[in-house]
């Protein structure tokens, strides 16, 4: 217990709904009204963490992820010292630097320069380690020729550039990152990712709130996961990945029900009223393993029969080329459908593609008359965990093999076999804004 | 346990002086950015009120024999009116620095004191400007003849006078910062305020002496003896009114402790409550 630089001891902080009294005149009201002897309503309390227990030992990098709402914010805001606990304790060893916001403190008007002494001394850097890292920082930033420019003027991008860049060297005991990555480009990520690796090789402990769990496992070996204010899980990151996975697929089904069907779902002919994934055991799911077998169901309703229906589904990635196309007409298949509501089920024995999140679209035509009768946009997102088998668009079962040409004795060690680094899961946050 | 406090808060903010120091200086430049006469201002805030003023008591009406000064008109409200704006600016800083910072306060952690001291040092960096246009203008009525302006080592007094409004300021602009991040009015209030209290703190006008009612309850402004001070030794070379000035000073005092304390117990809950 020594040595951990961060340690959260049955920690609850709660919020209080709705608002507080913001003016005078509100106080000046409520006071007679007690005064009158009506009684105060008291607003409800929301607990934004109930009892969190956990350390991260010093020289750590440890990653916290959640659904949206699982309190990560609130356990960084903790952390730094911004906000109290209502119960419990939070201990900090060492000098603490929080990235909560880029380029929190900020001001426009101030030039880039300006702002790099005034960001720097906000987060507890010395004036004089300023003056020495400034062409470093400006270097990482990437914004050599605007230095002397307000900052109002920059572009976000570069906004957010600097705002990490001087977080990056400032130094710490310990780092606290938010979410501060999904800026800048591929290449100022990988660098961020750089720089953080560099971080905890030289001894700062870091703390790291993200969505991105490609990013998350590239720098911390350990995760926890809290889920609606308590930590679910607390251990190796590719276990946590999981288990975060469980718990959106609560967040999934604790949603309302069946979202109205937007205006491109429906046509003249057809009005697709739902797609679930389900898995076989027949339960619902967001996420799939690549290698598990299972199911899309369509439910849907036709407004006048259609002889020779054929249905489409393709899966992308993002916005690149289809991944899969499954057309039933390509398979001689083609439904006879009479007007009302179909449920159809197309079932896949397994999904051979890296992990990560994937989006599907319906497509119908009427093969009599050759009429597409419905094309969506690829809207509905699947999350899919290859269990850490590889990186690249494919995932396919393989052996590797080998040995010394002359001798035949095998030169590999069956041992390493499952030692490939964890893959990356990407799963952006906006899954959920999605589903 | 209150002592505790204040040490604990010394003792943090000294760790912090950098910090301060940058955010009193960025204070001062954004003030003057982006403006045509740029520092300009901290001068013509002053010497503007003080023409106006001039010319209301001197010009359309005149009401030097009833105001009773005893010196050109002009000197005696500019005396003033440089402490004076030096305590409304910087106050009226403090008031909205909490809220105006709401991203610092709800992002970053550092001692939440530092926003009104750095709105008080920002005002003070004005101070010093606005001084120095004081002996501009010392010098011009000496050498015209209307008044002597000769230097006597009672000026030696006015940094302790400088002191004591600094620490009446420290703890009052703490008490309103607060106040107004709760209660957002508390801003309105300060605005209408501040107008009043410059008219019954000598500024502009002498504070009545007569023993009325109305003179006793202006006796217990604390900034009477403080701008009284700075006219006593700038201008007439004397010491201070010793009984008024002690005063002024254990009311700083006083300010100063209950605003610090004030403020630190309700400094945690600043981030939930913005």
């Amino acid at each position: 217990m020594g040595t951990s630089a961060v340690r959260f001891d049955r920690v609850s902080k709660r919020f209080r709904l709705g608002e507080s009294h913001d003016s005078l005149r509100d106080l000046l009201a409520s006071g007679f009204a007690r005064l009158l002897g009506k009684k105060r309503h008291r607003k409800p309390y929301f607990w934004a963490l109930r009892g969190v227990d956990f350390s991260v030992e010093r020289g750590e990098a440890v990653g916290i992820i959640g659904p949206n709402g699982a309190g990560k914010s609130t356990v960084l805001k903790l952390l730094a010292g911004i906000l109290c606990p209502n119960r419990g304790r939070v201990c900090v060893k060492g000098r603490l630097a929080a990235l909560i916001e880029v380029g929190a403190g900020f001001h426009g008007d101030l030039t880039g320069r300006e702002n790099i002494f005034l960001n720097g001394a906000v987060l507890g850097m010395p004036r004089t380690d300023i003056r020495r890292k400034l062409n470093e920082i400006v270097e990482f930033a990437g914004i050599g020729r605007f230095l002397d420019t307000p900052v109002k003027r920059y572009s976000s991008g570069m906004y957010a550039r600097l705002g990490f860049s001087i977080a990056a060297h400032v130094d710490p005991d310990i780092l606290l990152v938010d979410e501060v990555l999904s800026v800048g480009d591929a290449m100022f990520r990988l660098r961020c990712i750089d720089r953080m690796h560099e971080l905890v090789r030289h001894g700062t402990t870091l703390v790291f709130v993200t969505h991105n769990l490609d990013q998350m496992q590239a720098i911390c070996p350990r995760a926890i996961v809290l889920d609606r204010g308590k930590t679910v899980f607390a251990g190796a990151s590719r276990e946590a990945v999981s288990h975060y996975m469980t718990a959106m697929s609560r967040a999934y089904a604790d949603r309302p029900t069946d979202v109205s069907a937007a205006d491109h779902d429906r046509s003249s002919a057809v009005e697709l009223i739902d797609v679930r994934f389900v898995n076989s055991s027949g339960k619902r799911i967001v996420w799939t393993r690549s290698s598990e077998s299972m199911e899309v169901q369509l439910r849907f309703r036709l407004l006048n029969p259609i002889e020779r229906l054929v249905i489409e589904l393709n899966l992308r990635a993002n916005a690149s080329d289809n991944l899969l196309s499954l057309n039933s007409g390509r398979s001689g298949i083609t439904f006879d459908r009479k007007a009302g509501e179909h449920l159809i089920t197309l079932r896949i024995p397994s999904l051979p593609v890296c992990g990560g999140q994937y989006f599907w679209n319906v497509r119908m035509w009427d093969a009599a008359s050759g009429t597409s009768e419905l094309d969506t946009p690829f809207r509905f997102p699947l999350l899919v965990d290859d269990e850490g088998r590889g990186t690249g668009i494919l995932c396919v079962d393989h052996q590797w093999d080998g040995g010394d040409v002359r001798t035949g004795e095998p030169t590999y060690s069956s041992a390493s076999e499952r030692s490939l680094e964890p893959t990356a899961t990407r799963i952006a946050d906006e899954s959920l804004h999605l589903l | 346990m209150r002592a505790l406090a204040i040490k604990e808060g010394a003792g943090e903010l000294y760790r912090y002086r950098e910090l301060l120091a940058s955010l009193t200086w960025r204070d001062v430049r954004i003030r003057y950015k982006q403006s045509m006469l740029g520092i300009g201002w901290a001068v013509l805030m002053p010497l503007s009120m003080m023409l106006v003023f001039t010319f209301v008591f001197t010009r359309a009406i005149d009401a030097r024999s009833v105001l009773n000064v005893d010196m050109p008109y002009a000197l005696f409200a500019y005396t003033g009116l440089v402490p004076w704006t030096f305590f409304s600016m910087g106050l009226g800083g403090c008031v909205n620095s909490l809220v105006a910072n709401r991203n610092l306060v709800t992002k970053v952690y550092f001692p939440r004191e530092v926003f009104p001291l750095a709105c008080i040092g920002s005002s003070l960096v004005d101070f010093f400007i606005a001084s120095t246009v004081l002996a501009g203008l010392m010098a011009y009525f000496h050498y015209s003849g209307t008044w002597s302006c000769a230097l006597h080592p009672a000026i030696m007094f006015v940094p302790i006078i400088l002191c004591v409004q600094v620490a009446m300021m420290i703890g009052l602009g703490m008490l309103l910062a607060m106040a107004n991040l709760f209660y957002r009015d508390v801003r309105q209030v300060f605005s209408v305020v501040i107008q009043l209290w410059m008219f019954v703190s000598a500024v502009v006008v002498p504070v009545p002496q007569d023993g009325s009612t109305l003179a006793k309850v202006i006796a217990l402004n604390p900034l009477v003896p403080i701008i009284n001070a700075y006219r006593d030794c700038i201008l007439y070379g004397r010491v201070p009114n010793a009984a008024g000035f002690c005063y002024a000073a254990v009311m700083a005092a006083i300010f100063l402790v209950v605003g610090w304390v004030c403020f630190r117990r309700a400094s945690f809950k600043f981030a939930e409550c913005i």
